[in-house]
């Protein structure tokens, strides 16, 4: 019986001008976002390949221990993600490169390098006009919404405008396999031409030689048509609760498209920002006082004790060791603060817009493809990682050495043999699946738990209906 | 008879609930949105007073011509939170120095806490009005025509000696009245929430200018309900005019501004131009340090210049930064000399010829390499921008958005205007310090007879151009807005008197 209420409903919706214009739609969209990326694709890639090359060249080229303790591997690059397209995530907004720091701590005596998260704006210099990406994200996040709920805002109030609402229920189903077989209806008649265009985009992008998409992708792509796939199940049970409670289909739009204007258009933005202030995070020129301050008086400590040890060559050089190791530490751990908080403002404005489905779908889509944010966070933690192993291949490199004296930090005191520079470990931006799932359980789970909510919301108000 | 059918219309509409609706909306987003926005306004301003500060400090510890940068910021426009455009985007902090000509594309950001902050797009009102309003007058539409042609109350109407212009025109008043209340009251209550706060003043020049921002929104408005009323003209059925009215909606609103903008391409030619300039430009400089190290191999007293191992205290510099990404090259030496070297008396002279000769042609390279800059600049940046607004255009909402960018200041003119201010500005500094015969004294780089009194160099401050100048140039957008309106309303009446009731 479902099925045969489904049918009808899937007949009723081919026939109709909304599927042609949807269709319309979802594949001129998906066609300008396969093009755009196949153009826009090779050329990212080859700029982070040839930045990567030239770095890993540069640092080949060492073979002195101390500059390599000193200068480290000067900067980082950021993997742009194959599923670019999927979602962009504000990529113009983040930086893609961290580069590194070195500290002067007296005139003759530098920090090693550390990690410096300051952040260069890229958009800065932008003159076009600021639009949407049109990436999956936009295609689903703001079309596919709409277009769901224009699917469904009558599929109640409107039968039952018409009477044949009560027709049906003379017949002998109950109202719980109209509502299924509506909702049923109007699923397949939505993702029907919505899979044939992210299909076609995928044609699209894989005939091409330049973007390769691999094994990993594809799983990725999945569990993104999976999600949107619920996205729409969301839409259309609140197209359906709406339309059950509402007696006039005009005023049931009216409320939908109020309802999505607020939550899809309105809603991310307005709670960020209005998040977003709550928190303060330490602003450049208080990081930039506390710096200078931090510097000015290690330099003072360095300068008073190296009058102790004049004329004692070993001594100035473990005292020069320790402060240089001291310089870099405290260095490294006042910039760590200063990101930490501000990820941690971001963090908070990013949990508060999860009330807004849209939002929680822009989240997931960037987790599952490898860009925005939170990958921004797993790159940096990458980049930590790789600091630290760096770091000890240095310390074992000159451990390694009987005739040094190991103090890492000051020339005379580290081994002074050249290095095989093939050892050297390489910094190479990974993606984890499993790390994604973590990042993206909370957002699942709360995309899930409101498709339950406005489903049963759905399924009460419709038994409880007059007709 | 006009005034007995506004009157039906008026009555109708007011009592629907989507009139309540739509209010009700329009207000809790403006308030809530307008709160945000001058929270953000006010943060931006007091960076901007913290940069003013700061620079005054810089200048006052500053005791030689050259011992650093002159800089200047831009002040936030307080009509951004209206439409923000390309205020809070492009770069309000830039300096002054004799050999380099600031440009939109070097300036840096100010008062950024967060620049991650910029991943939440910021929401302005005029952004609401193009969702939400229009919208709004899409529903009022539909049904006008093919709602009381399907109860037949159209029938009736047409009954009555009335021409069916006057019933067109009935509808279009009466639906425009009850789709200004929303506009109107929202804008009233953000105003009310703009005066409130302290830090914000609003001269009567901005008031006109808000009066422009209204006019294009209550245009913008009456574009959408025509093309509604179009629609309902057209089709049969609500159903169909229903559904035909939100998918013009989602295209012209949504989906055509995002699509164009990506579909566009930078041209690829530009990067080939763009090495080829800078190609030039570093010739230019070139040329330059050729002819200063002739001067210095001339010069009797051997040394390293810029300094002449004159400095005990203090600093000298020589350096140059260059970004080919905007065709950026800025050379720079000088020095801040605050006690000399005791045996380098003698070589001050050297020095202050050294400074004579190489200065003034420092400044005559920078302005010619200015001349080479700007148009590749302007081919490379500032034309596709203007390509990109040209294909917005063909959408209401993309002339709604030029006219109140217009209209605010926030436009690529209104943000070039305080980048051709600063560039006049550097004209006056060096014009001053011409005037003070800075280059040859002594003090162009040392201090150590007396500091350079700063007191009486001209102050740099940015004066937005009045509202001519702004009504000028949102004049073509609201031209097209009124156009767009006249050939809509044009149409209609063809249809509305050919077709069949």
């Amino acid at each position: 019986m479902i099925w045969h209420i489904a049918k009808r409903e899937i007949y009723d919706n081919l026939n109709s001008l909304r599927f042609a214009l949807a269709t319309v739609l979802l594949f001129g969209l998906m066609l300008t976002n396969a093009v755009v990326h196949l153009r826009e694709h090779p050329a990212r890639m080859q700029k982070y390949h040839d930045a990567s090359t030239e770095l890993l060249n540069r640092l080949r080229s060492r073979t002195d221990l101390y500059d390599l303790a000193q200068l480290g591997p000067e900067k980082f690059h950021k993997k742009p993600s194959p599923l670019h397209f999927c979602a962009d995530g504000g990529e113009v907004f983040l930086p893609d490169t961290i580069y590194i720091l070195i500290s002067r701590i007296t005139n003759d005596l530098n920090t090693l390098w550390y990690l410096s998260y300051r952040y260069q704006m890229p958009n800065l210099k932008n003159i076009r006009p600021n639009t949407i990406k049109v990436d999956w994200g936009f295609v689903i996040g703001y079309v596919l919404s709409l277009i769901a709920l224009l699917f469904t805002f009558d599929s109640i109030s409107g039968e039952r405008e018409q009477g044949t609402l009560r027709l049906t229920l003379a017949n002998s189903v109950s109202r719980h396999t109209v509502l299924i077989g509506k909702f049923l209806g109007a699923l397949v008649s939505i993702s029907v031409p919505f899979t044939l265009a992210v299909l076609m985009n995928l044609l699209v992008i894989s005939t091409s030689s330049d973007v390769q998409v691999g094994t990993d992708a594809w799983s990725r792509l999945g569990i993104i048509f999976f999600i949107s796939l619920l996205y729409l199940c969301l839409f259309l049970a609140l197209g359906l609760l709406v339309s059950s409670r509402v007696h006039q289909s005009g005023a049931s739009l009216v409320i939908l498209l109020l309802m999505w204007v607020s939550f899809v258009v309105f809603m991310p933005s307005t709670l960020a920002s209005t998040a977003s202030g709550f928190s303060s995070p330490m602003t450049s020129e208080e990081y930039w006082e506390r710096y200078e301050q931090l510097y000015a008086e290690l330099g003072d400590e360095y300068n008073a004790r190296l009058q102790d040890t004049r004329g004692v060559p070993t001594k100035r050089i473990e005292l020069r060791g320790e402060y240089v190791s001291k310089g870099t530490e405290r260095g490294e751990r006042l910039i760590h603060e200063h990101l930490a908080q501000q990820h941690a403002q971001i963090q908070l404005a990013r949990s508060v817009t999860r009330i807004s489905p849209a939002a929680l779908i822009q989240h997931l889509f960037e987790s599952f493809a490898g860009t925005g944010f939170e990958q921004h966070q797993q790159f940096v933690e990458n980049v930590q990682v790789y600091a630290r192993e760096f770091r000890e291949f240095v310390t074992d490199m000159d451990r390694a050495d009987p005739d040094s004296r190991h103090i890492i930090g000051v020339r005379e005191g580290m081994s002074q043999k050249p290095i095989n520079s093939e050892a050297i470990p390489t910094f190479e931006d990974t993606l984890s699946l499993s790390r994604d799932f973590n990042a993206a359980a909370v957002d699942l789970l709360l995309l899930i738990l409101f498709l339950a909510v406005l489903l049963s919301g759905a399924y009460l108000a419709f038994v409880r209906v007059e007709v | 008879m006009l005034i007995t059918l506004v009157r039906r219309e008026l009555l109708d509409n007011l009592m629907t609930f989507r009139f309540a609706a739509a209010v009700f909306i329009t207000l809790l987003l403006v308030v809530a949105n307008t709160a945000v926005l001058i929270k953000d306004y006010e943060r931006r301003l007091e960076a901007y007073n913290t940069a003013l500060k700061t620079h005054q400090q810089q200048l006052r510890e500053r005791k030689t011509y050259s011992g650093g940068l002159l800089e200047i910021a831009r002040p936030p426009n307080p009509l951004s939170i209206f439409n923000v455009g390309l205020d809070k985007q492009l770069g309000d902090e830039t300096w002054i120095y004799h050999s380099y000509v600031p440009t939109l594309w070097d300036a840096r950001m100010l008062g950024t806490t967060n620049p991650l902050l910029n991943l939440f797009s910021s929401i302005d009102i005029v952004f609401i009005f193009e969702v939400v309003l229009s919208l709004m007058a899409l529903i009022f539409a539909y049904d006008a025509i093919a709602g009381e042609r399907e109860r037949g109350t159209l029938r009736l109407v047409l009954t009555h000696p009335v021409s069916r212009g006057q019933i067109l025109l009935a509808k279009y008043i009466s639906a425009m009245i009850c789709l200004l209340v929303p506009l109107l009251m929202s804008l009233l209550l953000a105003l009310i929430l703009l005066t409130t706060s302290t830090t914000i003043s609003l001269s009567t020049s901005d008031f006109l200018r808000i009066g422009g921002i209204i006019f294009s929104s209550v245009a913008y408005l009456s574009v959408f309900y025509f093309i509604g009323m179009l629609i309902s003209a057209v089709t049969r059925r609500t159903g169909t005019a229903l559904m035909l009215s939100m998918f013009v909606w989602g295209f012209s609103v949504l989906v055509y501004p995002n699509v164009i903008v990506a579909a566009i391409a930078p041209p690829y030619t530009s990067q080939a131009r763009m090495v080829s300039t800078f190609d030039q430009i570093k010739q230019i400089w070139d040329e330059l340090d050729r002819e200063r190290k002739q001067f210095l191999a001339n010069d009797a007293v051997p040394g390293e210049d810029p300094s002449f191992g004159m400095v005990k205290s203090g600093f000298a510099y020589e350096y140059f930064y260059e970004d080919s990404s905007v065709l950026y090259y800025h050379y720079g030496a000088g020095a801040h000399v605050e006690e000399l070297n005791e045996e380098s008396e003698p070589s001050v002279p050297h020095a202050q010829d050294y400074y004579r000769f190489l200065v003034p042609r420092s400044v005559d390279t920078a302005e010619q390499t200015w001349l080479v800059q700007r148009p590749a600049l302007e081919a490379i940046f500032v034309q596709p921008a203007i390509v990109d607004r040209i294909l917005l255009r063909f959408s209401p909402v993309g002339m709604y958005d030029a006219a109140t960018q217009a209209w605010a200041g926030t436009d690529l003119h209104g943000l070039r205007d305080f980048f051709e201010a600063a560039r006049k500005y550097r004209r006056t500094v060096i014009d001053y310090y011409y005037d003070k015969n800075a280059f040859r004294a002594r003090e162009w780089f040392s201090a150590d007879k007396g500091a350079v009194d700063w007191d009486s160099l001209p102050q740099f401050s940015f004066q937005r151009s009045d509202v001519r100048i702004h009504a000028e140039r949102a004049l073509p957008d609201m031209l097209l807005l009124l156009m767009m309106n006249l050939l809509l309303f044009m149409v209609i009446l063809l249809v509305f008197t050919k077709s069949e009731v």
